[in-house]
């Protein structure tokens, strides 16, 4: 391990880290917000980067383990550049979500809980994602497209192999592949996903469009 | 058609375009009730919240004023709001955080300044990035504009807010679990008693968790007063609520109603009725937690907390969850069970064991490999989770996750028996084929 | 009776005190409610859900954990009405549908609380038909403990003692629901002084230790409760052996002292007495063939007829005795008496140049009970890394700290066990620790704070030498200093095995038994009683080892000794032995120092021998055996006796009990402690009262410390793994000593160009030695830092005075 002081993090990281650090009245609370920045610095979650959280915080890595490994979105073996996340909870299911996984499954040449061969593409099966009203659903990078099909769902894993988006956008996605939604969204999202991970400013996991 | 309510959804179904800025939440009236609630101070706040009759829209439906009062005296006191919505069926808070996010900052105010807190939490599911930057960018918004940071609306009280995202965990929906969540742990619930929230929460210290849907009712409560606020609803169920209804229905969605009109209505007059004119199988009053009702017993209850739990389930946080006729119910409670599994936090023995035995006899059954004494298996590993299968349930568990895995057994060996046998005398689903 | 409650446990009408949980309640009046998770030295979490009952409530019956539910008045409660029992059954059955079901092959079989649990309370049968969890098994997560999952029932008293009891929290919870198991971190293994602890505590057999692993079957098992002698704290322990051969060790949970803990050098550490390197036959030396095995009357006859020659010749003064922290009391006492009686000398110590005084160790004035700690306030630690070197004592000031609210002021060289709960921290150069003192008592500069914690009683001080680079006077001055406190008590701290007990039997220059002072008021009646002491004033080990070195003692006894090793300056240890014409050696092993001994005699070991030790309270406990000595072993008194006999006197020894009553009769301390009361009423111990008629007082004396010298200040100090003679011959703990290293601070290392050096030349007075550069940046600037006696080290020496250069 490296000494205390010393960390293997970007400036730019480093410095948000002490923004998030500063957001929480006791350090430990910024375990979580570290680990998404420990996960978009390498990839995903590592050793390395657990280590470095555990600097952060001042907990030893195996507390930052125990943390990390109990929450499904920390993932600690390597994901492709898209991980495709199909919800097959009770409301999905109801609506063809099986099929729509088996579907993405066929299309990415990888049962759920893989990573196809280039890196690409990795396909899991989740729980319920809050997408019941416009069922069944899934996941890129954790932006959501609602009411897909195992056609549409087949076209979207194309899409990303051909368009290989820099980022993955909620609204694009929906228009392409989407249909029905929970309920109605009049403008569209800018902001995308960059990585296999949530999209969101104050972790730099985001494009950055305003 | 029963006509829907707009309170806390009026303002995104009337200015679709920009219903989530700062410029259209105060260009219709919003932060004047956080104004006031500045003049009021603690005590008038707990009492108009008491009056109102607001009860917690998180599922358990307990009073927001009386939890409120319970506030241990000492200090700093944390306010947390959960957005951890994760419960299969629900996707209410998802709205209200994309669509109306100023009104949940200006109802957190409210509440800080109830509970004399200077800091508050939003704990947002992981799986909701967009709500969260939605909400990220409102809270920017405020406190460019002086409503949140040092000396809000130029008093001398200062409120932090601090947007906080899960990782992927349903438990920590629970309040306990969400507290050590946010202190950097594992989400495992805390035993009650001691760490009732109210007086050892987040960091140790009295703390409200409160949900997105209450939070947001709060300007409504201030600007209309309690009486009005409770005319909304219908007797002890006052205010507006948000059904989320999804399924074999027509129209699935949330929708904002009042209480006390039937599930008749609900389903076939608000949702649309049952999608390729299909029959209605069961459905789920309130989250993938509650035992299921049937048509033959319960469609023309009204929708009250009371009649709910009178008929054996619960309104919880208002997922209803419809089944037509072409359901198979084993397969449904495998995925309900599933769910509870995959979710349990694994710390106590009834709950990490139990559920994912559960779980494995009834893939077994779907599958076509059930015995006969399975279905008396399933209710007797049910009743060392949830005692004697009683609703409320009894729990041998920490919390009430292991119980919620046991619904979905009670409710297909009570209404569907014949079907479970049917899986296994017929060496699996008598439905396969009649399925989309 | 307003601080009891009255509650039915299961008919029973019972008063209970108030706030008690109550699964304890229930087991003080005979009613044992099944538990896995819950532990009564840790706080309860309820997860196991094994001690689940019923409460009757004005809503109906209530299901509630009795681990977490404090009883309250008019409470009743049901533990083995229908509803528990189903209940019961029904955890039992979740735990063992992914249990492997191997006790067969389980260590803990016939001692396992899930086997007995499910006799107790178990169904009959298991109705799962499912395929169990499976992980690969077991695995090794450290040097001393393996791990199976597949055993494990998740109760969490393991990760919860690694974070709540002995702060290194290496084990965790990982994963969730169903897949949850414990795992340490990768490359990381659980590394922790205490992890033996987690083997003793686990409710089946998913934590195992290498020592004892596949040793023994439980009912094979002799055992016999006795006192750990590995550090000074005096660690209740259950002995066990098999066969005639100690294979394990565990905890016993008593108040006063280790409250059930030990650490992993205590519960391990017993391998050396069976080691096949132990002495089994007396030895003595030949110029050409080094040693050879004779029989006790040869070796004895060699030996007295040489100490005869030289105590006709130059008389006691020429003739000293070095060691006997080893030994018990009894043999303490009898080698005291030996050497001032039969060898007429003063020249005593049993205290390796360890630097404290004497007098201070075992006489301070106001000295603390272990317990102390429970109820104070405040707690001031300037001494030796506690974790390092009085581990189970760091347990009590973490729990202090930690969990009862003690303010915790810690002052050392550099970082230690304690620092992450301590409420302040000092560090300081060795050598300027008087300057420091002086700002702690003013409570200015950068000590005021830590003063201020300190303001409010009671206080504990635990007060010792931070490392040999520290003026020994310093503890006396820290300790004379905790005294103006409020409500103050001191425990002064030394590590060295049973040395209270050897400076209360009078092994020291100065000291007589029972802490009678030479040529105080008590001595009389000592002399009286032994029928003469000696008269000249004895020397320390320094002075002892300084005169040998000038040529000036003639017979040299080595106790359980090994100064070539064992004091801080190795060098000057060398040149005495080499130069003294006759030494004896009364030893377990061939040490360093006893290779050169001209006739060493083989003694009886720990789990050996019968006995009491004392602890640093002045706690006397019983040691006891269990196995008997390898070959032709004896006891140490009984070895003086025969050649006290050889050299005309009759020193009277019958046995180690009849040692133990001449002790209560001459040594005024010790008076009406027995074996009896010991072994029976008093197992805990009877503390040797402070003071008395007789007995000194000493008051510690405000005296300033020396400031040392240059730039860099040598930090020499022990740490828990060296290479002692019990580490070295206990194979679980011999590879576990951190190495020969020299640790900088990274801007020293800079300053002195060694920023990427792998290894620097260190030179003092007294040694030199190239090392491996650790770089640590708590380090107080200018402090070289260098652990005591590891592996293939050569005598550095005390320093204080080191230059540290590029190698």
């Amino acid at each position: 391990m490296l000494p205390r002081t010393m960390s293997r993090w970007s400036p730019e990281t480093r410095e948000r880290a002490r923004r998030i650090l500063a957001r929480y009245p006791e350090k430990r609370s910024a375990v979580m917000p570290l680990l998404y920045l420990a996960a978009a610095e390498d990839g995903h979650l590592t050793p390395e980067g657990m280590e470095e959280v555990a600097r952060w915080v001042g907990l030893t890595p195996a507390q930052v383990q125990s943390v990390a490994s109990f929450y499904t979105m920390y993932k600690r073996e390597r994901t492709g550049r898209y991980l495709v996340s199909c919800c097959t909870s009770i409301s999905c299911m109801l609506l063809g979500a099986d099929e729509v996984l088996a579907a993405v499954e066929d299309e990415a040449g990888v049962p759920a809980g893989e990573t196809d061969d280039e890196g690409v593409i990795t396909v899991e099966h989740v729980e319920c994602i809050g997408a019941c009203g416009g069922a069944p659903a899934l996941q890129v990078n954790y932006e959501l497209v609602e009411g897909v099909t195992p056609d549409t769902a087949r076209e979207l894993i194309r899409w990303l192999r051909s368009a290989s988006p820099e980022a993955v956008h909620t609204d694009e996605m929906q228009e392409l592949f989407g249909t029905r939604r929970s309920f109605d969204w009049a403008v569209p999202e800018r902001v995308g996903a960059v990585g296999p991970f949530p999209a969101f400013e104050p972790y730099g996991t985001t494009d950055g469009n305003p | 058609m029963t006509d829907q309510l707009r309170v806390i959804t009026r303002r995104m179904v009337e200015h679709p375009a920009d219903s989530h800025t700062l410029a259209r939440y105060e260009a219709t009236g919003g932060y004047r009730q956080a104004r006031r609630a500045l003049d009021m101070g603690r005590d008038e706040l707990v009492e108009l919240v008491k009056e109102s009759g607001l009860l917690g829209r998180g599922g358990a439906a307990f009073p927001a004023g009386l939890k409120w009062s319970f506030l241990a005296p000492a200090r700093p006191a944390y306010l947390v709001v959960n957005a951890d919505e994760s419960e299969p069926g629900t996707f209410k808070d998802r709205q209200l955080l994309e669509r109306d996010p100023h009104q949940l900052v200006e109802g957190m105010i409210i509440a800080a300044v109830a509970n004399e807190v200077h800091h508050a939490f939003v704990y947002v599911r992981g799986e909701y990035p967009k709500p969260a930057r939605r909400l990220q960018r409102a809270v920017d918004e405020a406190y460019t504009a002086g409503y949140l940071g040092e000396g809000i609306f130029g008093s001398d009280y200062d409120l932090e807010v601090t947007v906080h995202l899960g990782a992927g965990a349903y438990i920590c929906g629970e309040e306990t679990a969400l507290i050590n969540s946010l202190e950097g742990r594992r989400g495992e619930p805390r035993l009650k008693p001691p760490y009732f929230p109210a007086a050892k929460g987040l960091y140790m210290m009295p703390t409200i968790v409160n949900n997105v849907e209450t939070v947001s009712n709060l300007p409504h409560i201030l600007e209309m007063g309690p009486e009005a606020y409770k005319a909304l609803g219908h007797e002890a169920d006052t205010g507006s609520f948000l059904f989320s209804v999804s399924g074999h229905v027509n129209r699935p969605g949330n929708y904002e109603l009042p209480h006390g009109l039937t599930w008749r209505e609900l389903i076939y007059d608000v949702a649309g009725g049952i999608r390729d004119g299909n029959e209605l199988k069961t459905w789920i009053p309130g989250g993938a937690s509650a035992p299921w009702f049937v048509p033959s017993d319960h469609l023309d209850l009204p929708i009250t907390k009371d009649a709910t739990a009178k008929a054996g389930s619960m309104l919880g946080s208002g997922a209803v969850v419809v089944m037509d006729d072409t359901t198979c119910v084993v397969r449904a409670a495998e995925r309900i069970v599933r769910f509870f599994a995959h979710e349990s936090c694994g710390q106590c023995t009834p709950c990490r064991e139990g559920t994912t035995w559960l779980e494995m006899i009834l893939r077994r059954i779907e599958s076509g490999a059930g015995r006969e004494v399975d279905v008396d298996l399933l209710l007797e590993v049910g009743g060392n989770i949830s005692v004697g299968l009683a609703w409320p349930p009894r729990m041998t568990t920490i919390c009430p996750l292991g119980p919620s895995a046991v619904s979905p057994i009670i409710s297909i060996t009570k209404y569907f028996k014949d079907e479970v046998l049917a899986h296994i005398h017929g060496n699996g689903c008598p439905l396969r084929g009649a399925q989309r | 009776m307003s601080d009891h409650v009255t509650v039915t446990i299961d008919g029973r009408k019972l008063e209970v005190p108030a706030g008690e949980l109550l699964i304890e309640a229930a087991q003080e009046h005979g009613t044992y409610i099944p538990r896995f998770c819950w532990h009564p030295r840790m706080k309860p979490v309820g997860m196991c859900r094994m001690c689940l009952v019923e409460l009757e409530t004005p809503r109906g019956p209530a299901i509630v954990t009795a681990c977490t539910t404090p009883v309250s008045d008019g409470m009743v409660v049901h533990t083995r009405n229908e509803t528990v029992q189903r209940m019961q059954e029904g955890v039992l059955e979740f735990l063992l549908i992914n249990h492997p079901l191997d006790c067969p092959v389980c260590d803990r079989g016939g001692e396992c609380p899930l086997q007995d649990h499910v006799m107790a309370y178990g169904p009959g049968e298991s109705r799962f038909v499912e395929e169990k969890r499976h992980f690969e098994k077991p695995i090794p997560i450290s040097e001393l403990v393996l791990l199976d999952r597949e055993r494990c029932i998740l109760c969490a008293r393991c990760t919860r003692f690694s974070e709540e009891i002995s702060g290194d929290p290496l084990i965790e919870f990982t994963d969730r629901g169903n897949g949850v198991h414990i795992a340490t971190f990768p490359d990381l293994p659980f590394s922790s002084y205490f992890s033996g602890n987690t083997v003793q505590i686990c409710p089946v057999g998913a934590l195992t230790a290498t020592a004892y692993r596949f040793r023994a079957r439980p009912w094979d098992l002799e055992a016999v409760e006795s006192t750990c002698m590995h550090c000074t704290a005096g660690d209740r322990i259950n002995l066990q052996a098999s066969h005639n051969e100690v294979v394990r060790i565990l905890g016993v949970d008593v108040e006063p002292t280790n409250q059930g803990w030990l650490s992993d050098r205590c519960r391990f550490g017993f391998q050396y007495v069976g080691s096949p390197d132990r002495l089994t036959v007396p030895l003595i030396r030949d110029a050409e063939q080094g040693h050879t095995e004779v029989t006790w009357s040869e070796a004895l006859d060699l030996a007295a007829t040489r100490i005869g020659e030289v105590l006709a010749g130059s008389g006691g003064q020429s003739v000293a005795v070095l060691g006997g922290a080893r030994l018990t009391n009894e043999d303490a006492y009898a080698l005291s008496k030996f050497a001032r009686v039969v060898l007429g000398t003063n020249h005593v110590d049993a205290q390796m140049d360890d630097g404290l005084d004497p007098q201070f160790l075992a006489a301070t004035v106001d000295r603390a009970l272990i317990s102390d700690l429970d109820s104070a306030k405040a707690i001031l630690v300037w001494g030796p890394d506690l974790k390092e070197e009085h581990p189970t004592l760091y347990l009590r000031v973490r729990r202090a700290a930690q969990e009862l609210g003690a303010a915790l002021v810690v002052v050392h060289p550099r970082r230690t066990g304690l620092d992450d709960r301590a409420t302040h921290k000092l560090t300081y150069r060795p050598g300027e620790g008087a300057d420091l003192l002086t700002e702690l008592v003013a409570g200015s500069g950068r000590a005021s704070q830590a003063r201020q914690a300190l303001a409010e009683g009671p206080v504990v001080g635990l007060v010792g030498r931070t490392g040999y680079g520290e003026d020994p006077r310093l503890a006396e001055a820290v300790a004379a200093f905790v005294r103006t406190l409020p409500d103050a008590r001191i425990l002064p701290l030394a590590r060295r095995a049973n040395i209270y007990g050897a400076l209360d039997m009078g092994l020291a220059p100065t000291l007589l038994p029972g802490r009678v002072s030479v040529g105080g008021e008590g001595a009389r009646s000592i002399a009286e009683a032994w029928g003469g002491l000696a008269e000249h004033p004895g020397l320390d080990t320094r002075g002892i080892l300084e005169a040998a070195a000038a040529g000036d003692i003639e017979v040299l006894f080595l106790v359980g000794a090994d100064p070539l090793r064992d004091v801080p300056d190795g060098a000057l240890a060398r040149r005495a032995l080499e130069r003294v014409p006759f030494v004896v050696a009364i030893d377990q092993f061939l040490t360093d120092s006893s290779r050169l001994a001209d006739v060493v005699f083989c003694a009886d070991g720990f789990a050996e021998k019968e006995g009491t030790v004392t602890n640093l309270e002045g706690r006397v406990q019983k040691v006891n055996r269990i196995v008997p000595g390898p070959g032709q072993t004896r006891p140490d008194w009984s070895i003086l006796d025969d050649l006290a006999r050889r050299l005309g006197v009759e020193l009277g020894f019958g046995s180690a009990e009849a040692i133990s009553k001449e002790i209560a009769d001459v040594a005024p301390a010790y008076r009406g402690v027995t074996w009896d009361r010991l072994d029976w009423e008093e197992r805990d111990g009877i503390v040797v009262p402070d003071g008395g008629e007789a007995p000194l007082r000493f008051v510690p004396a405000d005296t300033p410390g020396t400031r040392a010298g240059g730039d860099l200040v040598l930090h020499l100090a022990r740490v828990m793994y060296d290479d002692g003679v019990t580490v070295r011959h206990s194979p679980s703990l011999a590879g576990l000593a951190p190495g020969a290293a020299v640790h900088l601070h990274p801007d020293d290392a800079a300053r002195l160009g060694l920023a990427s050096a792998e290894t620097a030349r260190v030179v003092t007075e007294q040694g030199e030695a190239t090392l491996p550069i650790r770089l640590d940046d708590t380090l107080h600037r200018g402090v070289v830092y260098v652990p005591f006696n590891q592996p293939g080290m050569p005598p550095l020496g005390p320093g204080p005075a080191v230059t540290v250069t590029p190698a």
